[in-house]
């Protein structure tokens, strides 16, 4: 048998978690009902890869049955590996109707145009998204199906998410994407992170943002147990009042988890008290860098208690500024209307990795 | 028994205590006491600022003179866990080498878990060596710097491999309050601030030792806020002469899950502000701008206009939290009280205001 597809099967196997191989494995559906029935999935995992190796060799399965199987675990389980987000500029005329099977062809002509050897294997998902597995070789050496690129793109949207994919791949990647969703460009939404769906979540605002010009009180059920009635009583007021701002402005339900958020600020220093800073002209450098095991989380927890004045604004700006929906003249309106700021960079990402390359300069609002 | 008398804030209440001074008895000074009349008279005496020297001098050291540079090498550039000591009974500096082989034996039969061991064997596993970093102390009412090695082969080493350092540790006491220092019995030296490196069982044993020997009492010295902020001004105030290259503070929020914010700022602009909250100079001008002394309420005023550039554009109060972590390429300094100093010209600022720290901390 292969040495590749022997490699690629006892990885696959050590990763798998033994709860999920079954349903994976019947997922998978190359493997006839008596063979199926045959695992005994409380052997050890070295027990089961010798196992999965001889029905495999039984049913002369190729690397690419098995570089299927492994497609179906990290659909299951997107929140693993680290995936960064893309996003596609300029989109031509006929960009929003790009369909699966056009997609699929032209993505599968230009990437295989571009390099010789390359392995692709594209699936969509029940929820738009279609998964694109990518083995990469060369010239001279067939694909290396130990090292893929998975590629999650959401059909009419302009988001890409990437994972596992080096500097000499990129261009490749990058030129054949744009031609086969028919973009111009293709650029770094300066988002990445281990959770796809977090990040996803946040980039197609698939969070419950409220933003309503009317907000009911929060119901007395949903009230703390209180703990020391005179405080309580007085403080009430503002309590209520800090939690309806804090509901307004980053939303009632669950957000998604963000981990870090870097901003780079060059904005110039003003205070009353200090007029030689105020004078100044250069700006003011200094990078901030918020963290926490759920970020958004404590910030609305920092706004009910009292330690953040929010402002709804410039939440919705930092938010929206991550779906980059703001177009280049409201933000100036805000820079005319708000003390000088030259520019602001803004990097996020979920679980503690700080995406490298290039910040986009986003110029951020002040009141 | 006279006591020199200084320039601290006094009270008539000061001479009054003064008085009832016996000569017969000695009286072991709280140096709370020292400081201010208020805890004579029963009322509470808080930490606060008050207690604390309000300016400081700040002078870099040229002090590779005094001191051998081997031994500030061993200072520098690695990170220290820090404990405030009463002061030491009976501890003499010429009696090192004794002291060296006690502790020797100690560690080896705490290893060995109670068995009996000579003290003067050859053969212990553990090498102990106290030596003295000479010239370390500023004034002449500080006790000399001791500085403690234990070297150790490791476990799975050959017959002839050398013994490797695998801890170390000092005590030292850098311009200590003089008149804590003199109202001191005759007996007691006064070494306040311990800094240790290495494993934690080595250091447990080497504190009980001291305890046992010296009739003293270790405890954690974490450092405060304001002696945090002193830092950090205190380094930006050093940019001129060695660049900091960077102001980073690290500040932690009570919320929900815990918010850590790390806020750095670039050198220049630090040292921009910083300056700009200066008092300006009564002194004569031929007075160096470094060796000027700096009072609490600058140092609160950088700090407030750093925060305030914060909340300006995060509407987050900063002051709210704690901050827990000062750094810059001069050293850094944690809460937890562990301590880096990287630069061995600010060895002696940094050291004295982490012994104004240790006394403060210590509680008797």
């Amino acid at each position: 048998m292969d040495n590749t597809v022997k490699r690629l099967l006892e990885r696959l196997v050590r990763r798998i978690p033994s709860r999920m191989l079954k349903t994976t494995l019947d997922k998978w559906s190359r493997l006839t009902a008596t063979q199926r029935q045959s695992i005994d999935y409380t052997e050890s995992k070295w027990a089961l890869t010798e196992k999965l190796l001889a029905i495999c060799e039984e049913n002369e399965l190729t690397v690419k049955h098995i570089a299927e199987l492994e497609m179906i675990h990290v659909i299951e389980n997107p929140n693993l590996g680290m995936w960064h987000a893309f996003q596609l500029m300029d989109p031509q005329g006929d960009a929003h109707s790009v369909e699966l099977t056009q997609f699929k062809e032209q993505f599968k002509s230009h990437l295989s145009e571009l390099i010789r050897h390359v392995s692709i294997k594209i699936k969509k998902h029940t929820d738009e998204a279609v998964w694109i597995r990518i083995a990469w070789g060369d010239t001279f050496s067939r694909p290396n199906h130990l090292k893929p690129t998975y590629v999650v793109h959401y059909l009419q949207t302009p988001y890409v998410f990437l994972s596992s994919l080096t500097s000499k791949q990129k261009p490749l990647l990058s030129q054949a994407l744009v031609l086969s969703t028919r973009y111009q460009a293709i650029k770094d939404a300066n988002l990445s992170g281990r959770k796809l769906t977090a990040i996803r979540d946040l980039l197609m605002k698939q969070y419950l943002q409220v933003f309503p010009t009317k907000f009911p009180s929060p119901l007395a059920e949903r009230n703390r147990v209180v703990s020391n009635l005179h405080i309580e009583k007085e403080q009430a007021g503002s309590a209520a009042n800090r939690h309806q701002m804090a509901c307004e402005a980053f939303g009632d339900g669950l957000l998604p988890q963000l981990q870090s958020a870097v901003y780079k600020l060059e904005t110039k220093f003003r205070d009353h008290t200090n007029k030689t800073m105020t004078e100044r002209d250069e700006p003011f450098r200094c990078v901030v860098k918020f963290a926490s095991t759920n970020l958004l989380e404590s910030l609305r927890h920092s706004a009910s208690s009292g330690t953040q004045k929010v402002l709804k604004t410039v939440i919705r700006i930092t938010i929206i500024v991550f779906c980059k929906e703001v177009s280049y003249v409201t933000i100036t309106w805000y820079v005319t209307k708000s003390c000088r700021i030259l520019t602001a960079s803004l990097q996020v990402s979920t679980r503690g990795h700080q995406s490298p390359g290039r910040n986009s300069h986003i110029v951020m609002l002040l009141h | 028994m006279e006591r020199p008398q200084n320039s601290v804030v006094r009270t008539p209440i000061e001479s009054i205590v003064a008085q009832r001074r016996s000569k017969n008895k000695s009286y072991r000074q709280s140096y709370r006491s020292c400081l201010g009349a208020a805890s004579r008279l029963g009322h509470a005496p808080g930490w606060t600022a008050r207690r604390l020297n309000t300016s400081r001098r700040t002078k870099s050291h040229n002090i590779t003179e005094k001191v051998n540079p081997e031994d500030l090498a061993l200072l520098v550039k690695t990170e220290w866990q820090l404990s405030y000591v009463t002061p030491l009974y009976q501890f003499r500096h010429t009696q090192l080498r004794s002291y060296s082989r006690q502790l020797s034996a100690f560690i080896t039969a705490e290893k060995q878990q109670g068995l009996a061991v000579e003290v003067e064997g050859a053969q212990t596993s553990f090498r102990v060596s106290f030596s003295v970093v000479q010239g370390l102390g500023e004034t002449d009412d500080d006790a000399e710097t001791v500085l403690v090695q234990i070297h150790s082969k490791p476990v799975f080493a050959g017959k002839d491999e050398a013994q490797k350092l695998v801890w170390s540790g000092w005590l030292t006491c850098i311009n200590g309050n003089p008149e804590y220092l003199h109202s001191l019995p005759k007996d007691f030296t006064c070494l306040p601030l311990f800094g240790s490196r290495g494993a934690e069982n080595l250091t447990s044993l080497v504190k009980s030792w001291f305890q046992q020997t010296f009739d003293c009492c270790f405890g954690p010295l974490e450092i405060n806020q304001t002696f945090l902020q002193w830092l950090t001004a205190l380094w930006t105030n050093c940019h001129i002469e060695s660049s900091i290259q960077h102001l980073k503070m690290i500040w932690t929020l009570p919320v929900e899950p815990p918010l850590q914010i790390t806020y750095t700022v670039n050198p220049q602009d630090a040292w921009e502000l910083w300056n700009s909250v200066r008092t300006p100079s009564l002194e004569s001008r031929e007075e160096e701008e470094t060796a000027r002394s700096i009072d609490i309420e600058e140092v609160t005023r950088f700090m407030q206009g750093l925060m305030s550039h914060f909340y300006r554009h995060f509407r987050l109060d900063l002051s709210a939290g704690r901050l827990s972590q000062v750094s810059s390429a001069l050293g850094s300094a944690k809460f937890s009280g562990r301590v880096k100093m990287s630069n061995s010209r600010y060895v002696l600022t940094t050291l004295s205001l982490l012994t104004e720290c240790a006394l403060l901390k210590m509680p008797i």
